[in-house]
């Protein structure tokens, strides 16, 4: 019993020695748990998500039309930009916007006449980034209830519907062949059509987003296209996972690397190092790059077994890949270089380096589609190294670009691993703690 | 003062001071090292030694005095001039989880040795401490000793003819301690300085020709092992020690007082310490008194005055329980 409760007194003692290990034990899980539950959804209160990008491309230009792209500009899920169709194209391809529309030639004047004929439906074209099957299915979903308000805004607007019909009906009047019997059933219909687009008027500015009957056939169709840049290239999620899946194993790595680098300061061979005719810069330059190889070697091992198993190519620039692995290496050590710096103590430096890490990989869009954060959190994930290598090579491998897609990652890259090999540099003491 | 006092100087220490906060670990040390002397600094735990050493080898940086090295102070990490030292540090710096040889392949590199010369050096250092069987054996099985003699040897790579050696042999066992003491005495022969810190007298006495003598971060000595021993003993003194048959009476004391040139008397049941001037002259007047006042001597040894002594005598402490 004595000796039990030694042992407790005993750890709780170590323990509490490290002040800094225990600030970061208790403050992280908190700070973490906000972060996190704030990501997703909060108290259930209006979070305030981040919009969805969304291109339109209106090669109509008719009110109806433009009532369409009204109805999704208004709404603030998307993000709209309009634009022309290569340019649309280009974004999407590119991976900077999820999702985008084009609406046809046409559409406004076929989609009334498909309501009739089914062979005359216009065809919407989706185009969309394979690595965004939500954000594709949300919006071909809202596309019902935009066309059926966006149209019917849009035709209430300038009354151009009525017009339309006012012009079917002196057609119809007009046919001289026509049996009686159909004239006055069109003429039925016509006048429902207008009764109906007048109701339409008055409910639509109430609910805006009624979805058509899912019963009655849609008066259009959807040719969904998934866009990347080479020809044969098919989106390939495990592109996406091994890239993500290698850094955050690449990470983790480092974190105990920045641990041992701090338990091999207290032991005696840093002293030896010392001793010798050594600088601290060959000493931080050694280490870096056996970080950098330790690091290379997992990518390396990570994409052979994913290209030789699991099907990932290199449909962009393999040079483009190669920087981009390569800058990951730079940024992965000096960031272990520099949390050794700053943590100082192997338990404050876990305890600074796991959330760090975590956060890289979550705000990196490692684990989650970003487009469900909150748009301030968008905001700083723009800014997270991790995800412009992650983002860099998709590029490289599914999404097929060239290589002056990996440009700006990698120089982010080298600049923030810079940053961090100068905080190492500056902070980093190399001589241990007591001699005897 | 120097027993080799035509040799060059190797190193200089000028006034040393070192802190660490409020605490004055090293507090104004001034000592020079000749060439091919073999220098004791000997203190009791806390003393400053090892922190003596890291300012010497450039790992701490003195508050305040001057280091010289060939007559140059370092002027920084990289300075060629560290390749003439060789640091056998205090606490076991190896890496345990890599065999013997690649962990001096290791210091061999960093210590600068050139590439193609490593293996050598690795092989000769390795003979040397007799390792050479367990090259390949992981450091973490190997016993105590076995690393401090690899700590010893990962100091030899790069040949250096200035060597610090920090407690080499603490927590060893007596056969280790021995290769140790062998391996240090053939440095020596081998016209290498050495600057041997310890807290072990034995050593110093067996080892070194010159001792310096560290209390406190202070200097209390620094003299030849003869003259030190002359200083202790008051000339060709001696220790006497006598076991008694009885219990000595309350009276000893006094009869062993009154003889002429007697020292320290220490009686304690049986056992009684006498230090005389004169080991001849000296034994044989205590023991013709103690056989005048009827008291049976069961054995009778005597030493010459030792190192405890004379730091007894200085600092008024003994050395082990300091
Ligand atoms: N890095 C350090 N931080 C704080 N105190 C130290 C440090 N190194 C040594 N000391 C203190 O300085 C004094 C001298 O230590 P040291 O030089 O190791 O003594 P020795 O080697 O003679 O046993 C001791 O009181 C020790 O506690
Ligand atoms: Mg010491």
């Amino acid at each position: 019993m004595d000796s039990w409760i030694a042992i407790i007194r005993l750890d709780l003692a170590l323990f509490l020695r490290d002040r800094k290990a225990l600030v970061l034990l208790y403050l992280v899980p908190v700070l973490m748990a906000a972060f996190f539950g704030q990501l997703t959804g909060g108290t259930g209160g209006k979070a305030e998500r981040s919009a969805i990008g969304l291109v339109l491309v209106d090669l109509d230009g008719s009110a109806a039309s433009r009532g369409v792209v009204a109805a999704f500009t208004n709404d603030s899920t998307f993000a709209v930009v309009v634009t022309n169709e290569a340019a649309a194209r280009d974004r999407v391809t590119a991976g900077r916007v999820p999702v985008g529309l084009v609406f046809p030639p046409g559409f406004s004047t076929n989609l009334l006449q498909g309501i009739f004929q089914s062979d005359r439906r216009p065809v919407v074209t989706l185009l969309f980034d394979p690595s965004h099957e939500t954000e594709r299915s949300l919006l071909e979903g809202m596309l019902v209830p935009k066309v059926v308000s966006g149209v019917a805004d849009g035709l209430l607007n300038v009354d151009v519907g009525r017009d339309l019909i006012a012009r079917g009906r002196t057609n119809i009047l007009r046919a001289q062949r026509l049996p009686e019997i159909q004239r006055r059933l069109l003429l039925d219909s016509l006048a429902q059509a207008d009764a109906f687009l007048e109701s339409r008027r008055t409910s639509v500015a109430r609910t805006n987003a009624v979805a058509g009957p899912a019963e009655l056939p849609l008066p259009y169709r959807v040719d969904a296209q998934p866009l990347t840049r080479v020809a044969g290239a098919r989106y390939n999620g495990f592109a996406h996972s091994f890239a993500g899946m290698s850094l955050q194993f690449v990470l983790m790595v480092m974190i105990d690397l920045a641990v041992g680098l701090l338990t091999e300061r207290q032991s005696g061979t840093f002293r030896r190092l010392r001793a010798a005719p050594l600088s601290r810069a060959t000493l931080l330059l050694g280490k870096a790059t056996s970080y950098a190889i330790i690091a290379l070697s997992t990518f390396v091992v990570s994409f052979a077994v994913a290209m030789s198993a699991f099907g990932v190519r290199i449909h962009g620039s393999w040079i483009g890949f190669v920087a981009v692995i390569l800058a990951l290496c730079y940024f992965s050590a000096t960031l272990a270089l520099a949390l050794a710096a700053i943590g100082r103590t192997p338990k404050a430096t876990r305890g600074l380096a796991i959330p760090v890490v975590l956060i890289l990989l979550m705000l990196g869009g490692a684990w989650i589609p970003s487009f469900i954060f909150p748009s301030w959190v968008r905001t700083v994930s723009l800014w997270m190294p991790t995800g412009w290598g992650i983002e860099a090579l998709d590029a490289m491998t599914w999404r097929g670009l060239d290589v002056s897609a990996v440009f700006l990652p990698v120089a982010g890259l080298v600049a923030v691993g810079t940053l961090l090999g100068g905080i190492a540099w500056r902070r980093f003491r190399w001589d241990g703690g007591p001699g005897s | 003062m120097n027993t080799e006092g035509s040799a060059p100087v190797v190193l200089a220490a000028r006034n040393l001071v070192r802190r660490f906060g409020d605490r004055v670990a090293v507090d104004g040390i001034s000592f020079e090292v000749r060439a091919g002397e073999s220098v004791g600094l000997l203190g009791p735990n806390g003393a400053g030694k090892t922190t003596t050493f890291s300012m010497v080898t450039g790992l701490l940086r003195p508050d305040s005095g001057e280091l010289l090295l060939g007559g140059a102070a370092l002027v920084s990490d990289t300075d060629p001039i560290k390749r003439r030292l060789g640091l056998v540090p205090q606490d076991l710096a190896l890496y345990e989880e890599l065999d013997a040889r690649r962990n001096l392949g290791f210091f061999a590199a960093i210590q600068g040795v050139g590439r193609s010369r490593i293996p050598e050096a690795v092989r000769s250092a390795l003979e040397f401490v007799g390792l050479s069987d367990r090259a390949d054996d992981r450091v973490g099985t190997f016993s105590g000793g076995m690393k401090r003699r690899l700590n010893l040897a990962a100091a030899l790579l790069h040949d250096p003819d200035i060597l610090l050696l920090d407690e080499p042999t603490v927590g060893v066992d007596p056969q280790s301690r021995n290769a140790i003491f062998d391996n240090i005495a053939e440095l020596r022969r081998r016209g290498k300085t050495l600057l041997y810190t310890t807290h072990y007298m034995e050593e110093v006495e067996r080892l070194c020709d010159r001792v310096i003598i560290i209390d406190r971060g202070r200097i209390v000595a620094d003299d030849s092992l003869a003259r030190l021993r002359h200083r202790a003993g008051a000339g060709a003194g001696a220790e006497l020690r006598i076991e008694l048959e009885e219990p000595a009476p309350e009276t000893l004391t006094g009869i062993l007082r009154d003889i002429p040139g007697i020292g320290s008397v220490r009686i304690d049941g049986r056992s009684v310490q006498v230090r005389v001037g004169s080991l001849a002259a000296g034994s044989s007047q205590v023991l013709g008194r103690l056989a005048e006042a009827g008291i049976g001597v069961r054995s009778f040894s005597a030493e010459p005055p030792n190192l405890e002594a004379v730091f007894l005598e200085l600092t008024g402490r003994s050395l082990r329980d300091s």
